[in-house]
């Protein structure tokens, strides 16, 4: 398994060439897939393309702390993730942070998900466009929506989660799992309002 | 009749659960099997076991119904040309 970020990177020396060259075969190929993460974090084009170039410029900035041949989507993913934290989160009308600590408690608490079933129909998901399927996602807090984005759309494993995120692989679990539930019941309050389930 | 054929017999004719006494545990299962994290004990336990218990597989097709409509539905942005030129203009290409 490919070190996305070691811990104190190995400076490189490179030649500007060097450095373009690495830039356009190693980050350039992710850019599709880094634009649709910063649109589904910020949920706002403008956000979106701000977010995007200054990842890249970063990118390329610290190029000489990427190992060539390491996992280069997760690194510039860690980067975007890093960004929109310390410079759009506090500009952004989203909710408030999750209280990771209360949400992942109760977790792990016995009883949490024996209690935790939303009834929701298969047969309503199916015909749901992907606009609803959207817009039940946009719905949730940006902590959650993150770790939907990362495993279900960008299919990124576990263990590269928890490299992007900098937390636990079982707290990368956990929060899945509740984001996951919170989904269902996103989905499932939007089936009632179109009588889906009447 | 040795006592091996008389569990695989009581195991036929086991109706299926409409109750999960486990399922906290199973959902979490279930969640690493469309993960694709799910070790080999996990997934050869998840076989054996996957047609027997009503709410896992109700389960199990919902959560691989969300999970398909993420992946497959939900429209995909890709980055507008614009950003790209202005990204390599800012590294002087």
């Amino acid at each position: 398994m490919p070190v996305i970020m070691s811990e104190a990177p190995k400076k490189r020396v490179y030649t500007d060439t060097q450095k373009h060259d690495v830039f356009n075969r190693e980050f350039m190929p992710h850019i599709d897939s880094m634009y649709n993460f910063a649109y589904r974090l910020t949920t706002d084009e403008d956000d979106a393309n701000d977010l995007v170039q200054d990842t890249y410029l970063k990118a390329f900035r610290f190029i000489t702390s990427f190992e060539q041949g390491t996992n280069a989507k997760a690194w510039l993913f860690r980067i975007l993730k890093n960004s929109f934290i310390n410079d759009y989160r506090k500009k952004s009308k989203q909710p408030a942070k999750v209280d990771y600590q209360e949400v992942e408690t109760t977790y792990n608490s016995e009883d949490a998900d024996a209690s935790h079933t939303v009834d929701l129909r298969t047969d309503s998901v199916q015909d749901m466009i992907g606009d609803e399927v959207a817009n039940a996602l946009n719905s949730l807090p940006v902590d959650f929506r993150t770790v939907i984005i990362l495993c279900d759309i960008e299919g990124f494993t576990y263990e590269e989660m928890a490299k992007i995120l900098d937390i636990p692989i079982g707290t990368v679990r956990s929060r899945l799992h509740r984001a996951r539930n919170l989904l269902k019941e996103k989905l499932r309050d939007y089936a009632d309002s179109m009588g889906y389930d009447a | 009749m040795n006592v091996s054929s008389k569990i695989t017999k009581a195991e036929l004719a086991q109706p299926m659960k409409h109750e999960c006494e486990n399922h906290a545990e199973c959902m979490k299962m279930i969640q690493m099997i469309l993960d694709g994290e799910a070790n080999a004990e996990d997934k050869e336990h998840f076989r054996q076991n996957m047609d027997k218990c009503m709410p896992c597989i109700k389960t199990y097709h919902l959560e691989k119904c969300i999970k398909e409509s993420l992946q497959n539905k939900v429209e995909r942005r890709p980055c507008p040309e614009k950003l790209v030129a202005a990204i390599k203009a800012q590294l002087n290409y």
